[in-house]
């Protein structure tokens, strides 16, 4: 009895260590954007380097806060990507729910062309993507960046949701439907329902594709109120000197809704690709 | 459960994995003209967006790629197959693409390895609720920043005088501070290490989410059978993951791959080519040599390239 | 419960919906052609031209606006929306722009991108609209022409001096700043001996941007009176200029006194190690004085001429970079287009202009505000007017990539992986096709 406790300690603390290293490993260069965006530019090379300096200010944050043009940013990426998050979501329902429910000529190559888009590398689709999005208006505007984010959220959402469709019976839909329902009301009304934490899993993943999105939020807005966070994060690197602490500012900032995303909503995250994932 | 007893051929096809669906039969007990062409309304949607954004740049780049000049002069010849002549002997695309395959599979390994040895620690009964928890968001946390600032911060930390130098010169590690983005031989490998820090939570989280769909009557069998943690791992863990894993390698591969960002703020290919990948011999090409019918080439070979990792994708979500 | 019909009509209701949604997507993807004009104008006779331009974020914040406000007092009938970011984020623009020829009505324009935007159509021929406009262009102190017609004229000139950090130099015991080649060896080892992180000089060779070929190696090329082509145009890079250039630069680096990481180097890294101290001399833009400044208000610093070979004494040759204006050949105002250059290339506005950005005015007539400026801008005055301007990458094509090319030879050689030799016979190959 009294070694299998000890053994249960060992393994406590291995474990634990473990974890600490991990963190460490994962945790560490964070802190270090966390320092840097408190110290002035002058002392981000100071030697030695030291996470607290003298002139510990907020004065970076301030800069961001104050700067319209930077908050801006943050207004076009919370467009951008809630829309983007939404729009995945619904029209990824849709088609998981044709591919869930339906039998159809064609299925298999559909499915194939979905899954295969996504290993479409953005880079290559650059050059011609631009002129596209040029002669079709959309150069420049919100629809444009939302479009061209699902293009490359919308396959593994698709994946994704028709796997957790796949795990639902088809029972349920089937008994709304003999009471005279369509195949709408049944995907609506029962099925959507009681998917939430597949659609948790797909709407964070997706928020944060597009959050984060660089190329195409870069190539395809050309003023300021449409830029998006990392190319404002960008535009800091500016040509001739790095503002670092201002850059580092932006970023934690940048990361916190994402962050409080992830806090509100992990348990069903991890619940949603659970079943995604395994059961299928 | 009603409609099993009214519909009885639907149930048999619904305990099935569903994507081998039983719509076949269905459609004979619900012969509703429109039920053919249900589907496709589901999927209309999918279908535009796919074909205008991303079908059709393809073919614009396909056709790119068979021309000469293209863009640059306003009226490009046909030149057949000598673009990809042109980047296939490329020395530099060569290199490119040995760089690409060491990137790529070096990070995925890692990913998954990282993924797992995490996500099984952080799935531990031996831990609080609470620990877990606080645990598992440091840990997500890389996942939280852009690209740009990912390259940032490691460039700062990785400078010649940054931090990463400090500590490893005074704690003794290392006699002579190292330029690791600079170096040809430590490039590679730097940049290689900025991914794996920068992707690995996705993954750990996913494998999480396949640890916690492990029935843990699997495990109690395994303990009455006398199974020691380390033969439970082998012998349930690893065979119950082991779908999750494969996938998400595939799918590690695929977005790896992609990585172009990242590169061309950190290194921008060089020193030396030392990092030079698909992506950004690809870039390169059409953004400062305006070799836009080579690029084209180079990104039609690309595509080519991965549509062989999606072919196996597709083969591995057929077979579950 | 409903019969079989309403449930039909249910159904194709909702199919309907979906198709409802596909269509307008589609609509709205297919309507939306021809609506994104890059300019408008509108029903009064106001013509808004675009203006992209990498200007504005490197000026005082909101000078370049009250500029363009003057000219909007001077023109009542056309609006300027300003189209601002970094240097390079506007040239992928430009160049995604050029190729599905959208480019804004006025861009700026780098002197090492006029000869391919002009070949692809992409910018207009200034020369026949300052026909058009009766301009009279002997006032432009330069024009950057391909095969006689102009695509671009340059509004300001930036000029790269050695920057050198006076206290390192003192502290290091070298008195005056070097004006020779062996000179600045002596002086760059006397500092990298200082210790600590500190080196005698930063050579950016980042492969991503190669601009630091052009400024802080072919600069020294430049200052001794060299060329790296020959007279009728073809690259002589195997020429005797060229290859004590680079073994000069390799001599530096054999000696220890580049900072660490200069072959992924960028410009940022080069201002930056100069700002904090970390390096005692570097080659940079005059626009960076202010920048500095600010960076590190306690730096004690000033501009000299770029070191030449010890035996020179003809004139120097000071590497120059511009703000350089051209209209898009697909706009549709271009006349209002002109008048725009016209505006920024006007004795006063390029004046004031020049003064902002510590450049000098392309228009010969207009003279910098000194009294204004910073002292060092004089200095950097001095420099200018005893040397001539020289940047041999202006107008070539492809220059982007020629530097690249000779980027990465030079790499080789300064890694010891191939003699000087050999890298300038493979560099020389690879730009004779281009030239």
């Amino acid at each position: 009895m009294l070694t299998r406790k000890r053994r249960r300690l060992g393994a406590k603390i291995a474990v634990l260590a473990g974890l600490c290293v991990g963190a460490a490993f994962a945790g560490l260069p964070v802190v270090w954007m966390l320092s840097t965006s408190f110290k002035t530019n002058g002392e981000v090379f100071q030697v030695p380097p030291r996470l607290i300096t003298e002139n510990f200010s907020f004065d970076a944050y301030k800069v961001i806060l104050a700067d319209a043009t930077q908050l801006r940013f943050f207004i076009n990426s919370y467009i951008v990507a809630l829309s983007v998050t939404v729009l995945t979501l619904f029209v990824a329902i849709l088609a998981a729910y044709g591919f869930s429910r339906y039998n159809f000529p064609l299925k298999r190559s559909v499915n194939a062309v979905i899954v295969t888009v996504q290993a479409v590398p953005p880079i290559t689709l650059v050059i011609p993507y631009f002129g596209l999005v040029v002669a079709l208006g959309l150069y420049n505007t919100y629809p444009g960046l939302i479009l061209t984010h699902m293009v490359f959220t919308l396959p593994y959402a698709i994946i994704m949701m028709t796997a957790y469709f796949n795990t639902l019976p088809r029972e349920l839909d089937e008994s709304v439907k003999v009471d005279g329902a369509s195949s709408w009301t049944a995907l609506w009304r029962i099925l959507v329902p009681i998917s939430v934490p597949g659609l948790v899993a797909v709407g964070v993943y997706t928020f944060m594709i597009s959050w984060n999105e660089y190329l195409f939020a870069l190539t395809l807005t050309r003023t300021d109120d449409m830029r998006t966070v990392p190319i404002g994060i960008q535009l800091l690197m500016g040509q001739h000197s790095y503002e670092w602490n201002q850059m580092m500012a932006m970023s934690i900032l940048g990361s916190i809704p994402v962050l409080v995303l992830f806090l509100l909503f992990q348990r069903r995250f991890i619940g949603g690709l659970t079943s995604g994932a395994v059961k299928s | 459960m009603e409609t099993a007893k009214l519909d009885p051929a639907a149930s048999p096809g619904a305990a099935k994995s569903a994507s081998e669906s039983s719509a076949g039969r269905r459609r004979r007990t619900r012969p509703f003209p429109v039920q053919g062409v249900v589907p496709y309304g589901y999927l209309s949607p999918t279908l535009i967006l796919i074909f205008v954004l991303m079908i059709i740049p393809i073919a614009m780049v396909v056709s790119y790629s068979f021309k000469d000049n293209v863009i640059v002069e306003q009226n490009p010849v046909f030149a057949g197959l000598a673009n990809y002549t042109t980047v296939l002997t490329d020395p530099d695309f060569l290199a490119a693409l040995k760089n690409t395959f060491i990137f790529i599979t070096v990070s995925t390994v890692a990913h998954l390895g990282l993924g797992l040895a995490f996500a099984t620690m952080l799935n531990t009964p031996l831990l609080g609720g609470v620990t877990k928890a606080i645990f598992r968001i440091v840990y997500i946390l890389p996942w939280l920043f852009t690209v740009a600032v990912i390259a940032v911060i490691w460039r700062l930390m990785l400078d010649p005088s940054g931090v990463v130098n400090y500590i490893l010169t005074t704690i003794g590690v290392m006699r002579e501070e190292v330029t690791w983005l600079s170096e040809p031989n430590t490039a590679l490998w730097a940049l290689t290490f900025i991914n794996i820090w920068a992707g690995f939570p996705f993954f750990m989280i996913s494998i999480l989410a396949g640890l916690q769909g492990i029935s843990p009557v699997l495990y109690e069998a395994a303990s009455v059978d006398g199974a020691s943690t380390f033969r439970q791992f082998r012998n349930v863990t690893l065979p119950q993951l082991k779908p999750v894993l494969l996938s998400m390698a595939v799918l590690d591969l695929i977005w790896t791959s992609q990585q172009f960002a990242l590169i061309w703020m950190t290194t921008g290919g060089g020193p030396l080519n030392a990092t030079e990948m698909l992506s950004t011999y690809t870039y390169k090409q059409a953004f400062s040599s305006y070799e836009f019918a080579t690029a084209s080439a180079a990104a039609v070979i690309v595509l080519l390239l991965t549509m062989i990792l999606a072919f196996f994708y597709v083969r591995l979500q057929k077979e579950r | 419960m409903t019969g079989g019909s309403t449930r039909l009509q249910g159904r194709t209701r909702r199919l309907l919906g979906v198709m409802a949604v596909a269509m307008i997507g589609a609509t709205a993807v297919g309507c939306g052609s021809g609506s994104g004009a890059s300019a408008g104008s509108s029903g009064d006779g106001t013509v808004t031209l675009e203006f992209a331009q990498w200007w504005a974020p490197e000026l005082p914040a909101g000078s370049f606006d009250k500029l363009m406000s003057e000219f909007t007092a001077q023109n009542p009938k056309i609006k300027v929306k300003l189209l601002s970011g970094p240097y390079a984020s506007t040239k992928q623009q430009l160049v995604a722009g050029a190729a599905s020829r959208t480019l804004p009505d006025v861009v700026g324009l780098d002197g090492a991108w006029v000869s391919d935007f002009a070949k692809q159509g992409a910018i207009a021929d200034l020369s026949a609209l300052m026909a058009a406009a009766k301009y009279d262009s002997s006032q432009l102190a330069s024009q950057i022409q391909i095969k006689g017609k102009t695509y671009m004229i340059p509004v300001v000139n930036f000029v790269y001096p050695l920057f050198v950090n006076n206290d390192l130099l003192a502290k290091a015991g070298v008195k005056t700043p070097p004006s020779t080649r062996t000179e600045f060896l002596e002086a760059a080892k006397k500092v990298s001996a200082l210790g600590g992180n500190v080196k005698g000089w930063a050579l950016p060779l980042d492969t991503a941007v190669p601009n630091g070929v052009q400024n802080d190696v072919m600069s020294w090329l430049w200052a001794s009176g060299g060329s790296m082509l020959t007279k009728d145009g073809k690259p002589d890079l195997t020429g005797p200029g060229v290859k004590s250039t680079v073994e000069y630069v390799k001599s530096l680096n054999d000696a220890g006194v580049i900072a660490p990481g200069a072959l992924t180097m960028k410009e940022q890294d080069k201002v930056e190690k100069f700002s904090t101290g970390q390096v005692g001399m570097v080659i940079d833009s005059l626009a960076h004085i202010g920048l500095i400044k600010k960076n590190n208000p306690k730096l004690d610093f000033t501009v000299v001429p770029i070191p030449a070979e010890d035996a020179y004494t003809g004139k120097r040759g000071i590497p120059y970079a511009s703000w350089g204006i051209g209209v898009a050949e697909s706009s549709e105002h271009k006349a209002e287009a002109f008048k725009l250059v016209q505006f920024l290339m006007d004795k006063k506005a390029n004046a004031q202009l020049s003064t902002l950005a510590n450049g000098f005015p392309g228009n010969k007539t207009a003279e910098p505000d000194f009294s204004t400026s910073d002292p060092l801008f004089k200095t950097a005055f001095d420099i200018y007017k005893a040397g001539y301007p020289a940047n041999e990458f202006v107008g070539l094509p492809k220059s982007e990539d020629l530097m690249r090319s000779f980027d990465e030879q030079l790499q080789l050689a300064l890694t010891g992986k191939q003699s000087v030799d050999d890298a300038l016979n493979k560099a020389q190959q690879a730009w004779a096709p281009v030239l």
